[in-house]
């Protein structure tokens, strides 16, 4: 920590903390992410059926990520293009995806009967005007 | 809900199988599945990218003793990094089990507790699934609504024995004779006798 605060300029660059407990800085973050999006992509298209809504889910947001990571060198310009946190996070949130995959291999949600229809019931009334809102972003 | 359809055509388009029926009021979205599927869907929701529901809120219980499930359980998520919240809710009986979700977030632990302690559904591979509120040795589930108001057992101080006792509620009362006749009708038959013609 000393180390990096006096030598100043010479090693600005590095990443002191996450500011986020239990988050350790991941120096070489870029190479780790790309390492685990081409792994997501692997396993997905080995794994889930084409047709499944999940494969496409996927697929889609890593193919992003990933090319995001591959055209841009700099940790601030991958966080600021993907907008969903810092690069450890986002190495969190790749692990999480890449966890997830056993599960929905197990379980096939994708897979109904010929003609199965989830209900949706929305119901139309107006919210009071006293009651505070959660907007979802 | 404009701002939610897009999310929840790719909910169900992602995972028909475990949701049986969608709900979005005041733009909340609620979400039924079966008991089966409950961890499975919770693990979709915690670790899918664009979803994130990291935190569990809460976890309760409510009873319908109507219905052929009497139990509705739900389950309460919260995502930090996408500023979004959702219900996820399940139909058990008495004997039906539920998968523990408390490994994979651990503040169920003892939300479940709680559930099983109060209204008696059973979560299995919990790892300490224990009552959470009622004292030692307590027989029942207290917000069952078959459950008497006044419970089974009371406890008092017995001067005696100098301790406290528990014992079994006593609630019969000594025969009372209700006599219905009201004490105004005699009177009343009295004051509108027709006074006799002079």
């Amino acid at each position: 920590m000393f180390l990096r605060r006096f030598t100043g300029p010479l090693l600005s660059a590095a990443k002191e903390s996450t500011g986020i407990v239990g988050l350790d800085v991941v120096p070489n973050a870029r190479e780790v992410l790309i390492g685990l999006y081409d792994q997501t992509l692997k396993v997905v298209k080995d794994q889930i059926p084409e047709q499944a809504e999940y494969r496409r889910s996927v697929e889609r947001i890593t193919n992003y990520r990933l090319k995001v990571c591959q055209e841009e060198e700099e940790h601030d310009r991958i966080e600021q293009r993907i907008g969903c946190g810092q690069v450890e996070e986002l190495i969190e949130q790749a692990n999480d995806e890449l966890e997830l995959i056993p599960v929905m291999v197990e379980s096939k949600p994708w897979e109904v009967p010929e003609g199965y229809k989830v209900e949706i019931i929305e119901d139309t009334e107006p919210i009071p005007a006293h009651i505070p809102q959660h907007l979802s972003t | 809900m404009a701002q939610n359809t897009a999310y929840i055509q790719s909910l169900i388009s992602i995972a028909p199988r475990w949701i049986t029926q969608l709900r979005v009021s005041k733009n909340e979205i609620v979400i039924y599945t079966k008991p089966e599927f409950v961890y499975a869907l919770l693990t979709f929701f915690k670790k899918h990218t664009s979803t994130q529901y990291k935190v569990l809120v809460d976890i309760c219980a409510v009873d319908y003793p109507s219905k052929e499930h009497r139990f509705e359980v739900v389950y309460n998520l919260l995502s930090v990094l996408y500023n979004s919240r959702i219900r996820i809710k399940t139909n058990v009986d008495e004997i039906t089990p539920i998968r523990s979700v408390s490994d994979l977030y651990p503040s169920a632990g003892w939300y479940e507790r709680e559930a099983w302690d109060l209204f008696g559904v059973y979560f299995s591979n919990h790892s300490d699934l224990r009552r959470i509120l009622t004292d030692y040795g307590f027989e029942g589930h207290p917000l069952r609504k078959d459950f008497p108001l006044s419970g089974y057992t009371e406890v008092r101080y017995d001067d005696s024995e100098k301790r406290v006792v528990s014992e079994k509620i006593e609630l019969s009362q000594e025969f009372r004779f209700f006599d219905c006749t009201s004490p105004w009708e005699d009177q009343a038959n009295q004051l509108f006798i027709k006074p006799k013609k002079v």
